[in-house]
This record gives C-alpha cells, sequence and structure tokens, in this order.
C-alpha cells in the first residue's frame, strides 16, 4: 500500500514540518494579539504534521526495512513525532494549556530544522541493526524516551515562564493561558519518572546486545548514553526525595534535555566514521 | 404603524446621572417595584411595561399608546417615591425610539454598569423580564426586546475581552490562586487578622472550593465569629506559626505594627511541604509580610497594591473594548429594531 502513495519519504517529513511551523505561528499570532488560543485549530494542525510525519517514518521504514534511525535526521524526526505523540496523551488528560504551541515550536526545530539540512540525512547501508530486534528495540526505546524527556523540558520551560510572571507579576499574554504551576511541575515529575523508566529499559535491552557483541558498540557512544542515562537517574532520585523540585527541578530537566541532544551529533558521527572506516583484513576473513 | 414603535421608552436614573445619597432616595424595594409596574399597565396610555431595579438603578422600559407620555410617567414614578420632580429631573434620564433598543442591550452586557463588563446585571435583566412577564405587564414588543438584548449580551461578551479579568480584590486573588495551583479543592486557607477585604478575599475562595479555611486573631472571639461565618476553623493567634505548613494560602490583615510572616519562620513550613507552593496575600497596612519571602523558590507574595494594580489593568482593559462591545450591540439594536417594526407593519390575526 505504501509503494502507491506518490510521494517521497523527505516530502512527507517536509510538509509535516510545515503544518508544525503552520500550529507554531498561528498559536504565537493568537497570543501576541491577545486573541482566545485556538485550541481545537492546533490540535488539527499538530494531528495533521504528526500524520505526514507517521507517513514519512513508514515510507522510511519500508525502504531500509528497519525503524528508520540510522542518522541524525531519522532520530530527530522521532523524537519530534514521539514528542506529538506524547502531546497527543498528555494534553488532554491533564489540560496542558499552550503544551500545543510549545510542542509545534520544539518540533518545528527538530523536524523542520534538520529537514532543510540535508547533509543530516546521510546515506547509511542497510541493516545498520544487524537485523536484531532487540537492540531495534533499544533504539527505539531510547529515541522515544528522548520524546519524553523533550516533552519534560518543554513543561518545564512552560513552569519557569508561569513562574516568572508570578513573581513579577505580569499576568496578560502567555502568562494568562499557561497552566498553573503546580500543575506543570506535577507533570514534569511523572513526565521524568516516565521518560527515566523508558530510557532504563532502553538500555537495559542495549546492555543485553552490549554483552553478546561489546566490538559492535563504540566506546563513545557507550559513555556518552552512560552519563545522559546517570544525570537523568540523579535528578528522578533527587525528585523522588523531594530534594530537587519545583524551579531546580525545571532547569534540570532542560539542561539534561539540551545536553541530550548535543550528544547525538557526536554520537552519530562516531558511528558514520565507523561505517566509512573500510573494515580491516582481519575482521573481513572472519 | 412606526407610531407605536416611536412610543417605545426608557426612563431612568442610574450611577451616571445620579451619585449615591441621591440614588438612595430612587431605590424602590421589588415589592414597590411590582406595584408600580402593575400600576404603570393598569394607565390606559401604557400597553407594555417592565422595570428594572438594582442597587445602582432603576429603569422603566415601556411602549406607550402615545409618543407624548414623559411627563406622566415622571409624574406617576415621583408620586410612588414621595420625591420631588426637581430631584428626579436632575438625574434621569429619558430614550425613546432605537436608543431603548441600544440602551437595553448595553445594560444586559454590563456596558452601562459601574464595573464594566460585570455579569450580574444580565442574571437581574432576565430577573426584571421574568416577573414583568408573569404580572402580565409585557406585551410582543418587549418580550422581543429583552430576548434580543439577553442574545446580544451573549454575542457581544464572546466576540469581545469585555468580561475578561477579575475586577475585584477577592476575585484577582482567586485567579492568582489558580494560576499557582491550579483547582483549588486540596487548597487550605489560613485567614490571620479579620479585615473586611480579606474577609471577601476569603469568602471569594471559599466560593472556588478550597479545602478549608482558618481563622487566626489576636482576639479569639473575632477568629471564632468569623470562623463560624466561613465555615471554618479557629486557631489561637499564638500557634499559627507551628502550624504554617499545614496551608498553602495565608491571607494577612492584621493591625501589627511590623511584620508577623518572615522569610526565617516560613522556611522551616516549606521544609515540610518544598514541592507545594506557598501563596502569601497581605492586605495589612502597615504590611504583614517582609518583601524578603520573595527570594524564597516557591513562594508568591502579593500585597494590596498588586491585587489593586491588577484589577485596574483588567479594568482598563475592559474599559478599551467598550467600543467594539457597542458595535456589535449597534448591529444587532438595527436588526431587533427592522424584526419589530416589519413585526408591528404585518397586519394583526384576529
Amino acid at each position: 500500500m505504501l509503494q502507491e502513495i506518490a510521494m517521497t519519504d523527505r516530502t512527507a517529513f517536509g510538509i509535516g514540518a510545515a503544518i508544525y511551523l503552520m500550529a507554531f505561528i498561528l498559536g504565537g499570532i493568537m497570543l501576541l494579539f491577545k486573541k482566545r488560543y485556538p485550541r481545537a485549530a492546533m490540535f488539527a494542525l499538530l494531528t495533521g504534521g504528526f500524520l505526514m510525519q507517521t507517513l514519512g517514518l513508514n515510507l522510511r521504514g519500508a525502504e531500509i526495512k528497519a525503524c528508520p534511525l540510522g542518522n541524525g535526521f531519522e532520530i530527530a524526526q522521532f523524537i519530534a513525532w514521539s514528542l506529538v505523540l506524547l502531546y497527543f496523551i498528555v494534553g488532554p488528560i491533564f489540560r496542558l494549556r499552550l503544551l500545543g504551541f510549545f510542542a509545534a515550536g520544539l518540533t518545528t526545530l527538530l523536524a523542520g530544522g534538520t529537514w532543510l539540512v540535508p547533509a543530516w540525512d546521510k546515506p547509511y547501508p542497510p541493516g545498520i541493526f544487524g537485523g536484531n530486534p532487540w537492540i531495534e528495540l533499544h533504539a527505539a526505546l531510547a529515541i522515544f524516551s528522548y520524546g519524553v524527556f523533550a516533552i519534560v523540558a518543554l513543561v518545564s520551560t512552560m513552569f519557569l515562564i508561569q513562574q516568572h510572571g508570578l513573581k513579577k507579576k505580569q499576568f496578560s499574554g502567555v502568562y494568562a493561558y499557561l497552566p498553573s504551576v503546580q500543575q506543570l511541575d506535577l507533570m514534569a515529575k511523572r513526565l521524568m519518572i516516565t521518560g527515566g523508566t523508558v530510557l532504563t529499559a532502553a538500555l537495559i535491552f542495549g546492555a543485553v546486545f552490549w554483552i553478546n557483541n561489546p566490538d559492535l558498540v563504540p566506546l563513545f557512544k557507550l559513555g556518552v548514553t552512560c552519563f545522559i542515562w546517570g544525570g537523568y537517574l540523579t535528578v528522578v532520585i533527587l525528585r523522588i526525595q523531594k530534594k530537587l523540585v519545583t524551579r531546580r527541578h525545571a532547569i534540570a530537566a532542560i539542561v539534561l534535555f539540551l545536553l541530550a541532544i548535543a550528544s547525538l551529533w557526536p554520537v552519530q558521527s562516531a558511528r558514520h566514521s565507523e561505517l566509512d572506516t573500510p573494515p580491516s583484513v582481519e575482521s573481513l576473513s572472519k | 404603524m412606526s407610531d407605536v414603535l416611536q412610543s417605545l421608552f426608557v426612563l431612568g436614573s442610574s450611577h451616571h446621572q445620579a451619585p449615591l445619597e441621591v440614588r438612595e432616595r430612587f431605590a424602590l424595594t421589588q415589592n414597590e417595584a411590582n406595584a408600580l409596574q402593575k400600576q404603570l399597565h393598569a394607565n390606559g396610555c401604557i400597553r407594555e411595561c417592565l422595570i428594572v431595579n438594582t442597587c445602582n438603578r432603576i429603569e422603566i422600559y415601556g411602549l406607550a399608546t402615545t409618543a407624548d407620555i414623559e411627563s406622566d410617567i415622571r409624574n406617576e414614578l415621583c408620586a410612588a417615591h414621595g420625591m420631588s420632580r426637581e430631584l428626579f429631573d436632575a438625574h434621569s434620564f429619558w430614550h425613546t425610539n432605537l436608543d431603548v433598543l441600544q440602551h437595553a442591550l448595553e445594560v444586559s452586557t454590563g456596558l452601562d454598569s459601574q464595573m464594566v463588563g460585570e455579569t450580574d446585571i444580565l442574571g437581574q435583566m432576565k430577573g426584571a423580564y421574568a416577573t414583568a412577564r408573569e404580572l402580565g405587564c409585557t406585551g410582543t414588543v418587549l418580550n422581543r426586546l429583552f430576548e434580543k438584548s439577553f442574545q446580544a449580551a451573549k454575542a457581544a461578551r464572546s466576540q469581545t475581552a469585555i468580561t475578561r479579568g477579575q475586577i475585584s480584590i477577592g476575585n484577582v486573588a482567586v485567579d492568582l490562586a489558580s494560576r499557582i495551583f491550579g483547582k483549588l479543592s486540596s487548597s487550605r486557607v489560613l485567614l490571620l487578622g479579620s479585615g473586611d477585604v480579606a474577609e471577601k478575599t476569603a469568602q471569594a475562595l471559599q466560593s472556588r472550593g478550597v479545602a478549608d479555611i482558618t481563622v487566626s486573631s489576636r482576639t479569639y472571639e473575632n477568629a471564632h465569629a468569623l470562623a463560624s461565618q466561613l465555615g471554618g476553623a479557629a486557631i489561637d493567634f499564638s500557634d499559627y506559626e507551628q502550624q504554617l505548613s499545614r496551608f498553602d494560602i495565608i491571607i494577612c490583615s492584621t493591625s501589627a505594627p511590623g511584620t508577623i510572616l518572615n522569610a526565617q519562620n516560613l522556611k522551616p513550613a516549606l521544609k515540610q511541604q518544598p514541592e507545594r507552593p506557598c501563596f502569601l496575600i497581605d492586605l495589612a497596612m502597615p504590611r504583614d509580610i517582609s518583601s524578603d519571602v520573595e527570594k524564597l523558590d516557591s513562594v508568591y507574595l502579593y500585597n494590596l497594591d498588586d491585587l489593586s494594580a491588577i484589577a485596574n489593568e483588567n479594568l482598563e482593559q475592559r474599559r478599551a473594548e467598550i467600543e467594539n462591545a457597542r458595535s456589535i450591540l449597534k448591529r444587532h439594536a438595527w436588526t431587533l429594531w427592522l424584526q419589530l417594526r416589519r413585526r408591528e407593519m404585518q397586519p394583526q390575526k384576529v
């Protein structure tokens, strides 16, 4: 059925990013002109963007016959997709106003930004995961946890904005539409624990693969991943112990997410440089 | 035909024409207003009649059989009140025709209210209309006028920001509490002192369903009386400091000469509930809460000036919307006018 769609995966990703951008611009204009926040229109636009992105991921997956997580572009698309998926779950249940607007902004940045740089969509040889379903599950879960951390960072940003408004006695514009600080803080806590759990599960699957194939996992990637995981684990533990709460928790969530995103680039570079290196005679002879 | 609508009128007096001491003299009880309404309707020159009687206005809407009725109605109203015609003439207004429609629509929307955009007036108009209908004083013209004015009010409110933002101290505090806690159903309130504004603020919070309200005052009897009134509990003033951690919202309005809450005595309470924000409302003069508490992470301190500034800002925003709302109402008034004329032109079924 996917073959019948007269559209390339990149076109679908591009349209998806454009729809996210439209949602962000619409929300921004309404807030700027102090108009009623268009909740239904935002939801519809994000749904449109999400469907186009799902189509793009499906087309790419069908082409490479694996979960499309082989380069920076695909990872960014997958994180953006996970973020919007979580918005659909978290937004309506907890009625977090403006989350759609912030989600549209970040997905535009992730999906649109990487789409505009074709070099990030570097081709890679098929079977990058070696046909091992466990390592595919590890990669998908790890990137999904990044989606969770992305939404934690968004909720934390919203918390800091609302707190700033309350402390500085600002009320109009964006402040009037944001959810309460307590609601945002509680949501950030729950999502942080969820993200930490998903990432831990991903690393457990990854560890099983690593124990059996230690040569196939670059040490640099392993080190960076453990560093990010350690950071999140520390924040989760401190939060549960009520030692890192509210403002400091929000700042930690944002900093960790930025570090996590920044770590993708060197990790990808390390992996691609390994893939670009011609195999040794010794390994070929095996 | 159109002569009939030419005789549509409204005679009244509100805060725009009369100061408080004069309005006090014009005030009618509900029974007096109903009696006057029936009396006017019984007058052969008035086909339909409706009285809107609130604390800020008395207005008689009517449809006369002749255009030259103003003096008679003024006399009848003054006689019912036992007040001088000169005084009433100096502090009243008289509108006819299309102006009546525009006025009724503006009153329903709250544009004519002292607190622009307030919503109580719509309920009062609906009540007056229901009473007049029950008494059989209204007919097709006033029925249509009032029903349409309620619809127009709804449209103007939804299409403009005329009702946006709270304009009373109590409701501003409730709004802020909602921005801090979201739902207030689990928020616990401590009232320190028993000032009037603090009491009203506590009532506003209570109306939004806070978990409970505790009162503490230097005079335990005062605290107990207010607590009973609010359906809460009273605690001894010497105990409140030890119990601060139990509360999410603390309203201070004591007459203490210095501050009674500061960062030092608040910190232990915050340590016990590190995830819960603390909303402090200082309504005392001189202030009860030291400004150093603002440095604490989860503490949000608002004093009387802050709350008044928000209320005034909201009121200004509402005032800025008056012209937008008025132009919407003008369109509604004109459409209604055409409908009423068309209706009057149609031959009456026998």
